[in-house]
């Protein structure tokens, strides 16, 4: 009897499977149409790019006479040339560096240090915690007291810090950590109490190293945050040779002179719209470099955000 | 352990939180208390306390402006347009990800298409005047191709009418990959055994999609809906100052809250009547807020989403 039923069962499950195989196998009008649809978005995703690059070798003039193409035709680096040898387009890229680097380490730091306290469920502490953490998020000062805040009282205009300091911790990924770090079994944090390790070492020796994952999660949203800023240093900078390189690209929108930045050699043929393509490609390349191994942590942080909380 | 210790030792854990709590204090905190301004006839030079108080003023002068109806009628269009249509674009595009079964094409479309949320609004605003203007003013790929098919070409920088419909394209462009990661990441946890009872229907492959998986996406879209109606007072500021600026000739369709809160602070200088919409904005904003997260946690236990 049993035996009569499992075969029955396991030959229905075969035809199922000879069923769903021939479905998944052929080409549904459906599947066609997804294909294409997706294979569209990501032409589009990609034809900006590609222009921009191709914008960028090709010479000045023939950009203005015969606008874009999609093969650079003449082939010119002179745009590159510029912004290797021109000492603002250095600076620019020294102070994203800057920015970035200090910026994604404290950052992450600081909300390691606080997402791990809120994660422990300590009495008295880590409730009004993140309480404390998630008000901001529902209401803001906004930017004229922050503007008097930083200008003003903390005196911290022209200066990196005014572009790190107000981006510092972002509640959103407080939370995000949280859930991470609430993940981690309890059995090894109190085996570790049991060998008479304190709660600190415990955080650094055991928590912070079993964490690597969702370190580089948040890490690199706070990297991306911080090299993409230009709104905070728009509010605080004033000096030229201290913008970050989306800011140095704003204002070449915006058509203000060039004369600054370029060395004076240069200045008779300067090929603005060469440049300022150039700059763009300067600017995405190092999120490009870094986008295949840094793409799955993205998506696992979304995914983490958008289940969890 | 004993409570006393416990204590002792969470006090001495609480320091890893200090300097996030400092930054609280001096960065959100701090500002929240700095809105009094909105209430002030303000002078520099009396700083912040000294000042006068001039009672409403600054917001009667602002409603008074005629600015106020129009900047808040485009801060609320534009918004809607953007969730609307990153939404629609993330369902569509995640339900057509989920069809490709080659692994390799499937990622490679998934990385491309999330790339664009990682580009900076300034970057954006470059390639939207390699599309639209082009280094002579009046050319670009766009203005190009349509005189190829013999059809007029647009100067787009002084038209302020197609404005809302090309940042909205902005929006798809920059957000529709990461809004298909989370709808995709929703369609993977739809279990398995619903699609076999459909297949044992005999739905094919667009039936299964638009009745099973597009249903069973509802509480995720509503979550995400909710929450981005609630962040409606609070428009992407970043994208549309890089892309527009200081081109007035598109202020009529594109000027929202936050863009003409920072001309006015960095133009007029007048931190008053600045704060005062910015107060304004606070305001709505954390009732809009609040009410949202009431409505998504009363309804989606299951789909918290922050």
């Amino acid at each position: 009897m049993t035996t009569a039923t499992s075969t029955t069962s396991s030959l229905a499950k075969a035809a199922g499977r000879t069923a769903a195989k021939r479905r998944t196998g052929g080409w549904e009008p459906f599947t066609v149409v997804s294909v294409i649809g997706v294979a569209l978005f990501m032409l589009i995703c990609l034809i900006p790019f590609w222009v921009i690059l191709s914008g960028s070798f090709t010479d000045e003039q023939t950009l203005a006479g015969k606008g874009y193409s999609l093969i650079p035709q003449p082939f010119s680096t002179a745009a590159y040339k510029l912004i290797f040898t021109g000492p603002t387009l250095v600076s620019a890229y020294v102070a994203s560096i800057f920015i970035t680097v200090v910026g994604t380490v404290l950052a992450l730091s600081i909300t390691s240090g606080l997402s791990w306290v809120i994660a422990r469920r300590l009495p008295y502490v880590s409730r009004p915690l993140a309480i404390f953490a998630y008000i901001p998020m529902l209401f803001a000062g906004g930017l004229v007291p922050l503007y008097l805040l930083v200008t003003q009282y903390l005196k911290l205009q022209n200066s990196y810090f005014a572009v790190i300091l107000p981006l510092l911790v972002a509640p959103f990924l407080v939370f995000i950590q949280v859930s991470a770090f609430r993940q981690l079994p309890e059995e090894i944090l109190d085996s570790a109490r049991v060998d008479g390790a304190g709660e600190m070492q415990i955080f650094f020796r055991i928590g912070l190293p079993l964490s690597k994952p969702i370190l580089a999660v948040v890490g690199l949203f706070y990297a991306v945050h911080y090299w993409n800023e230009w709104f905070t240093a728009l509010l605080f900078m004033s000096d030229i040779h201290k913008y970050p390189l989306p800011l140095l690209l704003q204002n070449l929108i915006s058509n203000v002179t060039f004369s600054q930045m370029l060395p004076t050699a240069a200045e008779q043929s300067t090929p603005v719209y060469q440049l300022r393509l150039a700059l763009t490609v300067v600017t995405i390349g190092p999120i490009l470099l870094a986008y295949p191994f840094a793409q799955r942590y993205f998506v696992k942080g979304i995914t983490l955000g958008a289940t969890k909380g | 352990m004993s409570t006393r210790t416990s204590v002792r030792s969470s006090l001495w854990l609480g320091l890893l939180a200090v300097p996030a709590v400092a930054f609280f204090l001096v960065f959100s905190y701090a500002p929240m208390a700095g809105l009094v301004v909105a209430f002030k006839e303000f002078d520099i030079s009396k700083g912040l306390f000294g000042s006068p108080w001039n009672g409403l003023d600054n917001f009667r002068y602002f409603f008074a402006s005629g600015d106020a109806q129009r900047i808040l009628l485009n801060t609320i269009v534009l918004n809607v347009l953007f969730l609307a249509a990153t939404l629609a674009a993330g369902v569509t595009l995640a339900i057509m990800l989920n069809e490709i079964r080659g692994r390799f094409f499937k990622r490679a479309a998934q990385s491309t298409i999330f790339f664009p949320y990682f580009v900076s609004p300034v970057v954006i605003a470059i390639m939207l005047q390699v599309l639209l203007s082009g280094p002579a003013g009046d050319g670009g790929v766009v203005n190009d191709a349509l005189a190829g098919f013999g059809l007029p070409t647009v100067s787009w920088y002084t038209e302020p009418g197609p404005w809302p419909w090309i940042l909205t394209f902005v929006k798809i462009w920059q957000l529709g990959g990461y809004m298909s990661v989370i709808f995709l990441a929703a369609i993977t946890s739809i279990p398995e055994d619903v699609y076999e009872a459909g297949q044992i229907d005999g739905a094919s492959r667009a039936q299964m999609a638009l009745r099973i998986t597009l249903p069973l996406l509802k509480p995720t879209a509503a979550v995400l809906l909710v929450l981005g109606v609630g962040r409606i007072f609070y428009g992407d500021f970043g994208t549309i100052y890089a892309i527009v600026g200081d081109n007035g000739t598109l202020f009529p369709t594109t000027d929202v809250i936050d863009t003409y809160v920072f001309r006015s602070l960095r133009q007029i200088g007048d931190f008053g009547t600045t704060a005062a919409i910015g107060l304004f904005q606070s305001v709505v904003g954390f009732v809009l807020v609040s009410t949202a997260v009431l409505i998504q946690r009363r309804y989606s236990k299951e789909t918290s989403l922050l």
